[in-house]
């Protein structure tokens, strides 16, 4: 073995306390980067989630008609051949369902007051197979008995406005496909809670069965909403959503196909500055234990200067002196690199296969209540930069000591008290 | 006898503490190759300035070194260094082995510097002269195993390994006691005799000093005495 790696070693072994106290401050910083990593991603993607989970699906289509008069909800600009698209997006192996929604414009009062809100028309069995609706409900979803019975589903901040809860009626009033005015009573048989405010404030839910009834509907479908199979990152959502609207409007010319990428650009745009600050925090953590290694090879040198004098007369060069001394802090920051990916890859496998419940936090007051399970995503690319900064700054903080060291002539070396 | 180094009117100052100290006054000598030579003189006298500016530790103020006739102080630390490296040999007075490495890499380390020796022939010389200083049971041993004896005899291995032509020893026996500084001598005017070996050691212990061939004598920096023992 090589003198120099062999002295370098040696050393480490040495004071092995120190080194193995530099290594667990280290490992600590660089796990806690991998971990919080991986959490970071999962916040992300619990946010990702929550949106395709109730409000926009992965991906979701509308007519070029329709999508040209969007704000106004129009009954009369329907996807021409719903059959035919659902069947032809099913066809793909990474469409896991897909479900058809109409949206309208209603007021809903409680025979006192009156409020705007947005009325969703679904098909109660695939559209639970696209959405989350009843993970998030306060009450009960909409049963294949029910028919065109009139049932609602209400977002709860709406029935707290109007003062309703479930089992009462609301009332609900609307223009019907044709242009007439209808208004009718509907039994509330859920409270819709979720992350998102708007569907809590203004939302309504009904059944396709009832909307033919209430609105003259006739099956009109005004969008088309995609349940893309489930993916283990964030970036392979983003690409599948991506490639199905852009196989979809490829095929369906006349369709206007959007992307979760293409509704979202607020979202992501945020999650992304949110993760720069988050990096921002987390390379502080990084700089704690590099501080470590710089004390530790500091130590190393001045305990050694009588020695570094020694090798300087027997014929030692500066750079072999420096080589040394960065060697050693080489291998101390080998050891926590290593130990720090271990440690954030064990803290990874709990919150990837277990996770951290949210339901714990329950409501905390503001209307959101937190449901699920937030859980890390793995990163690899955030392990090796790690463990490679990890590396890079162990050398760095070698260097400057060992520089000093090796810039002392032999004499004043020998000198050194 | 054949002149190997030729001090000329060497001077060297010191600043300590905001003031000049003059170590060295103006200091002429010749040694020749082969010597066994003490300089001893009362602490401060200059001894360690006057050793570590013939082994190229320190350079002069002014005045000159010459070794084989170059003048050392024209060289750059780069050629001073390949001259140490090739030339001289050190023994200090607190051994300053290298704790990490055991008695036989310590002795192997110059040659290890050096670059000039196969793997076999540095353990080869490294065993011979372990052997020589009476540790050839200890080379395994690292130093924080050994007596203070022991460590001196390492450091005189590790100072003889490679056949210098000058070894510098600056007060080699001050941390033993009297029996073991008498085997450390005899030992190096054992390799003196056998190897040729130049041996300039300071001192201010009598009984190294009757070791001497020869003793500078330095009083304030200036050689107040220069004289040969009979051998």
């Amino acid at each position: 073995m090589n003198t120099i790696i062999r002295i370098a070693l040696r050393n480490v072994v040495r004071h092995k306390r120190r080194a193995l106290i530099t290594a667990i401050t280290m490992m600590v910083g660089i796990g806690f980067f991998i971990a919080l990593d991986s959490l970071y991603n999962g916040l992300d993607r619990l946010s990702v989630d929550d949106v395709i989970n109730f409000r926009d699906s992965s991906v979701k289509i509308f007519s070029a008609a329709y999508d040209a008069d969007r704000e106004s909800y129009p009954l009369d600009k329907g996807i021409p051949d719903a059959a035919a698209l659902r069947a032809w997006l099913k066809q793909d192996k990474r469409v896991v369902a897909v479900t058809p929604r109409a949206q309208f414009l209603a007021q809903a009062g409680n025979n006192r007051d009156t409020t705007y809100v947005i009325g969703n028309v679904i098909d109660a069995a695939s559209d639970a197979q696209v959405f989350s609706l009843k993970k998030a409900l306060i009450g009960g979803y909409f049963t294949q008995q029910a028919g065109s019975d009139r049932q609602i589903i209400v977002g709860k901040d709406l029935a707290a406005k109007l003062g309703l809860k479930v089992g009462d009626t609301v009332v609900l009033a609307a223009t019907t496909r044709y242009e007439a005015q209808n208004a009718d009573d509907f039994t509330i048989i859920g409270l819709l809670s979720t992350s998102d405010p708007t569907l809590n404030n203004s939302s309504v839910f009904i059944t396709y069965d009832a909307a033919n009834d209430f609105l003259d509907l006739g099956g009109l479908v005004t969008e088309m909403d995609v349940r893309l199979q489930s993916r283990t990152n964030l970036s392979a959502v983003l690409a599948d959503s991506a490639a199905v609207a852009a196989a979809t409007k490829s095929s369906f010319p006349a369709l206007a196909p959007y992307s979760f990428q293409d509704l979202n650009k607020g979202i992501l745009t945020v999650l992304k500055q949110k993760r720069i600050w988050g990096y921002v925090m987390m390379l502080f953590l990084l700089l704690i234990a590099a501080v470590g290694i710089v004390n530790t090879v500091l130590m190393s040198v001045y305990e050694r200067v009588r020695e570094v004098g020694v090798l300087k007369a027997l014929g030692f060069r500066g750079s072999e002196v420096i080589r040394m001394f960065i060697l050693e802090g080489f291998f101390v920051g080998c050891l926590g690199s290593f130990l720090g990916a271990a440690l954030g890859t064990l803290i990874n496998l709990y919150s990837i296969y277990v996770g951290f419940s949210l339901a714990s936090l329950g409501d905390v007051g503001s209307g959101f209540v937190f449901w699920g399970t937030l859980r890390g995503e793995w990163n690899p690319g955030s392990i090796v930069f790690a463990v490679v900064f990890g590396l890079i700054i162990a050398l760095i903080a070698a260097y400057i000591p060992a520089r000093s060291a090796a810039r002392m002539t032999a004499m004043a070396a020998l000198r050194f008290v | 006898m054949e002149t190997i180094l030729k001090l000329q009117a060497v001077r060297k100052s010191y600043t300590k503490a905001q003031r000049s100290v003059e170590a060295l006054r103006g200091i002429d000598l010749i040694i020749e190759k082969g010597e066994f030579l003490a300089i001893v003189g009362p602490s401060g006298s200059g001894k360690t300035t006057l050793l570590n500016i013939v082994g190229c530790l320190d350079l002069p103020t002014s005045g000159s070194v010459l070794y084989d006739g170059r003048e050392l102080g024209r060289m750059t630390e780069a050629e001073l260094s390949i001259y140490r490296k090739e030339n001289i040999s050190f023994i200090f007075q607190s051994y300053n082995l290298i704790p990490v490495l055991t008695v036989q890499e310590n002795v192997e380390l110059p040659m290890v510097i050096e670059r000039r020796f196969s793997h076999s022939e540095m353990r080869r010389r490294a065993c011979e002269i372990i052997e020589a200083v009476g540790l050839g049971q200890m080379a395994d041993r690292f130093p924080r195993e050994l007596s203070g004896g022991q460590e001196q005899r390492v450091a005189i291995a590790r100072a003889l390994v490679k056949n210098p032509i000058v070894v510098l020893a600056d007060e080699p026996t001050a941390n033993l006691d009297s029996r073991t500084a008498e085997e450390i001598m005899s030992l190096m005017e054992t390799m003196n005799r056998e190897r040729h070996t130049t041996f300039i050691f300071s001192t201010h212990d009598a009984m190294v000093q009757r070791h001497a061939r020869r003793v500078i004598v330095l009083h304030d920096g200036l050689v107040s005495e220069d004289r040969k023992e009979a051998a």
